[in-house]
């Protein structure tokens, strides 16, 4: 028992669940508490042990599913003893031919009921093997053509079975050839079925949001890129009305907040200076629920549109947060931070374009800016920050490093994503959505103004 | 008093007037078994501050309820000096401190002899008890519900692992206070942020979605009595199909209980698409979800099996 639950502790581990090893003990010794021959219980038990959030239980239960289930699957064939025994030798004798490749070797640990290796080999694909290549030259082809590889690792050791089969025809007997070869067809299709699915984005409590209150209808309702000159005009405007309405709301808001209750501690420490009695009253003045913001714009041409709207909005509502800092990429980072804070925000923006070192030419790459922003910026988030990422996640098939996306998240307090480009275009080409999307607690399709509005809403009210 | 068995905490929940999966049956019994504190995850409204409530009925504890939200301080959540007695009790002994210092040769021995006397105003006499600690040194065990969690600080998060873990406090002035009886700990979190890895694990960690068919018709005939079969069937459909809309905020299983109680005081004995349309501002609170469910209505009602009054 001990020990098959270490090996699934072990095969969690290898996909990716974080589980320490308090909490293999205190599953340990609940599982004394309850009776383990139910199923739903046991799985409950390990599902509140070692996934504990949302985001983890989908994967939770897809190893527990590939763990207890298929790789488990008993024979109720008779004589299943000694089958087991010509699997094995089977299996062998396969590995004794063909010993040549970790990969290979990974399938054949998978076709004997030991995922171990295969899983952990599934997980280098999805995060595309960042480890091993931290200069950043690997492209998205890199997973594909290692796709192809397992897939052929597979399709050769299928045919290995198959003429370890036909030619021991005479020494085994038929009833178990037909066993011995539904059982490995079986297994074989799981671990197709594994490399050819995606990976689900296992983040389900974060919310992809998509639909929107109407506020207003013809503008609010234009695509930022088809936006001619006079009605970029005619959107600032009413940008800044609205603007004002919500800076109101907002203020009236923490002025409700500050009016508090009489702080005694220092009124008294200050009434020692009048023999005790108290002249000057200390109201206590509740922190105002201020976040500090940190944004990340893409600035290629098809994301810019809608990046410059929505800094100006940040900036507008500047008092309404702690600290806004923001940064523009296109291949590499830059700070505006102080362009924002010196000028009048029109202006800035295009200060922001004309004056900052970057180089427009390049093509958009995610990987470096983020591993620049590790670099060099890592300690500005903490719990209190929200960090805004505006881009189409494309990345020129370059590395996408979303485990530096991972550790951000780690880091601040949430990660919204905001998407110009058409939901339809997502996950197409060389955009990377699907990869970051595990990542991010919010996820906002935003391509006009209604959309803005409403992002910027719920982010300050 | 503890729960004997899964079988049992589901009944003697069911007597408290909630209705559980096994799932949820089977942690509370670990929990309580094993003395473990509970982080309760899942969207607004499935019930996860009731389930805090019915284990202190069930268990015939108190319950002592914790509500965070940001800016909430160590002086709100675990103890305060009553700062305004202390000045009562100074100043009505003045006469004592009089006394105490009367006969002193010089400043120092008056210091000393006043110091020697000052712990009195930092005793337990002057400490104002706030939930954490309400719940910790109560001689009976308690049942400590932790609301929304994720609302709080950081630094508060911080600062509830040590009762979480070893289940005491420290208050500078007096020393650590462990608790006399354990207390049963829920901690409930709306996914707002995300935990801290340390606070997750030291608890059990457990998701209570939306209930199925089966279950939130059984919580509903617990909760609305006079509700007819039929009635409630029709009902929970029409819910189940709505919540597949993708709506703004989906109706929740409070949600259903008051809608139910609507119906029956309006007195309607069947659902049509007219009167779900009517009452429809009890489930959604958003006008953009009311629009969109209004626009699919008639596929709603298809699908519920509910009948056209024309």
């Amino acid at each position: 028992m001990l020990d098959l639950i270490l090996n699934f502790v072990s095969c969690s581990r290898a996909s990716g669940l974080r589980v320490s090893s308090s909490e293999v003990l205190d599953c340990v010794n609940q599982l004394e508490l309850i009776d383990v021959l139910e199923e739903p219980m046991f799985k409950s038990v390990l599902r509140a042990n070692f996934a504990k959030s949302r985001r983890e239980q989908a994967h939770f239960d897809h190893i527990y599913h590939l763990f207890f289930h298929e790789m488990r699957s008993e024979l109720s064939i008779p004589h299943s003893a000694s089958l087991e025994e010509l699997m094995e030798q089977a299996l062998d004798s396969l590995g004794e031919e063909l010993n040549q490749d970790a990969s290979f070797q990974a399938v054949l640990d998978f076709m004997q009921g030991n995922p171990l290796a295969y899983l952990e080999e599934m997980r280098r694909l999805q995060s595309d093997m960042d480890g091993d290549a931290p200069s950043g030259m690997v492209n998205t082809f890199g997973p594909l053509v290692r796709r192809l590889q397992i897939m052929s690792q597979i399709n050769s050791i299928g045919n290995a079975i198959a003429s370890f089969m036909a030619a021991n025809r005479q020494t085994v007997h038929w009833e178990d050839r037909k066993a011995m070869t539904i059982h490995f067809d079986e297994r074989l299709e799981n671990a197709r079925r594994m490399l050819r699915e995606d990976p689900e984005p296992y983040n389900a409590d974060q919310n992809l949001i998509t639909n929107y209150e109407q506020h207003m209808n013809k503008l609010g309702e234009r695509s930022f890129f088809s936006l001619t000159k006079r009605e970029m005009e005619e959107m600032r405007d009413v940008v800044e009305q609205l603007v004002r309405k919500l800076k109101d709301t907002a203020q009236r808001r923490f002025s409700q907040h500050s009016r508090g209750v009489l702080d005694i501690k220092k009124t008294l420490r200050l009434s020692a200076k009048y023999q005790g009695v108290p002249i000057e009253v200390v109201y206590k003045h509740k922190p105002k629920r201020k976040g500090k913001i940190v944004t990340l714009c893409d600035v290629s041409g098809s994301v810019w549109t809608a990046a410059k709207f929505m800094l100006n909005m940040l900036y507008s509502l500047q008092d309404c947060f702690l600290q806004v800092r923001s940064f523009i990429f296109v291949d590499e980072l830059e700070e505006v931070t102080k362009i924002f804070e010196k000028h009048e925000i029109n202006i800035a923006v295009d200060k922001a374009l004309n004056e900052a070192g970057i180089n427009y030419q390049a093509s958009t790459d995610y990987g470096s800016t983020f591993r620049q922003f590790k670099r060099e910026y890592m300690d500005i988030l903490n719990k209190k920050t929200t960090l805004i990422i505006i881009g189409d996640g494309r990345t020129n098939y370059s590395n996408p490093e979303e485990n530096i996306l991972d550790e951000m998240r780690e880091k601040c307090r949430r990660i919204i994503w905001l998407n110009p480009e058409s939901l339809v275009f997502w996950n197409t080409g060389d955009s990377r959505m699907r990869t970051y999307q595990r990542y991010c607690n919010e996820l906002r399709h935003c391509q006009n103004l209604n959309q803005l509005l409403d992002f910027i809403k719920t982010l300050v009210l | 008093m503890t729960h004997e068995n899964i079988v049992n905490v589901k009944e003697s929940l069911e007597k408290a007037g909630y209705i559980c999966s096994k799932t949820v049956a089977t942690v509370v019994y670990l929990a309580g078994a094993t003395q473990k504190p509970v982080l309760v995850e899942g969207p607004a409204g499935v019930g996860k501050t009731e389930l805090a409530k019915a284990v202190a009925k069930s268990l015939g504890r108190d319950l002592i309820r914790l509500q965070c939200y940001e800016g909430l301080d160590e002086a709100k959540a675990l103890y305060e000096w009553e700062y305004a007695k202390q000045l009562l009790y100074t100043q009505m002994m003045k006469d004592r401190i009089d006394e105490v210092i009367s006969g002193s040769g010089n400043l120092t021995e008056a210091v000393d002899r006043i110091a020697n006397e000052e712990d009195a105003f930092f005793s337990e006499r002057f400490i104002q008890p706030r939930p954490l600690l309400q719940a910790i040194s109560s001689p009976e065990p308690v049942v400590l519900l932790i609301d929304e969690v994720d609302k709080s600080d950081p630094e508060f998060e911080a600062f509830l692992l040590e009762i979480l873990s070893d289940f005491q406090v420290t208050i500078p002035e007096l020393g650590t206070r462990k608790a006399i009886k354990i207390p049963f700990v829920f901690l409930t979190s709306n996914n707002y942020r995300d935990m801290s890895d340390a606070l997750k694990r030291r608890c059990i960690h457990l998701y209570i979605d939306y209930p199925d068919v089966n279950l939130e018709m059984q919580i509903v005939k617990l909760k609305v009595p006079g509700i007819k079969d039929r009635l409630a069937e029709q009902l929970i459909n029409t819910i189940h199909e709505i919540r597949s809309l993708d709506l703004k905020k989906k109706p929740c299983t409070s949600e259903t209980l008051d809608w139910a109680q609507s119906l029956i005081a309006l007195q309607v004995n069947q659902l049509t698409p007219e009167i779900v349309t009517d009452t429809l501002n009890l489930i959604c609170k958003y006008r953009s979800d009311s629009d969109l469910v209004t626009e699919n209505i008639e596929t709603i009602a298809k699908n519920a099996g509910l009948e056209c009054s024309i």
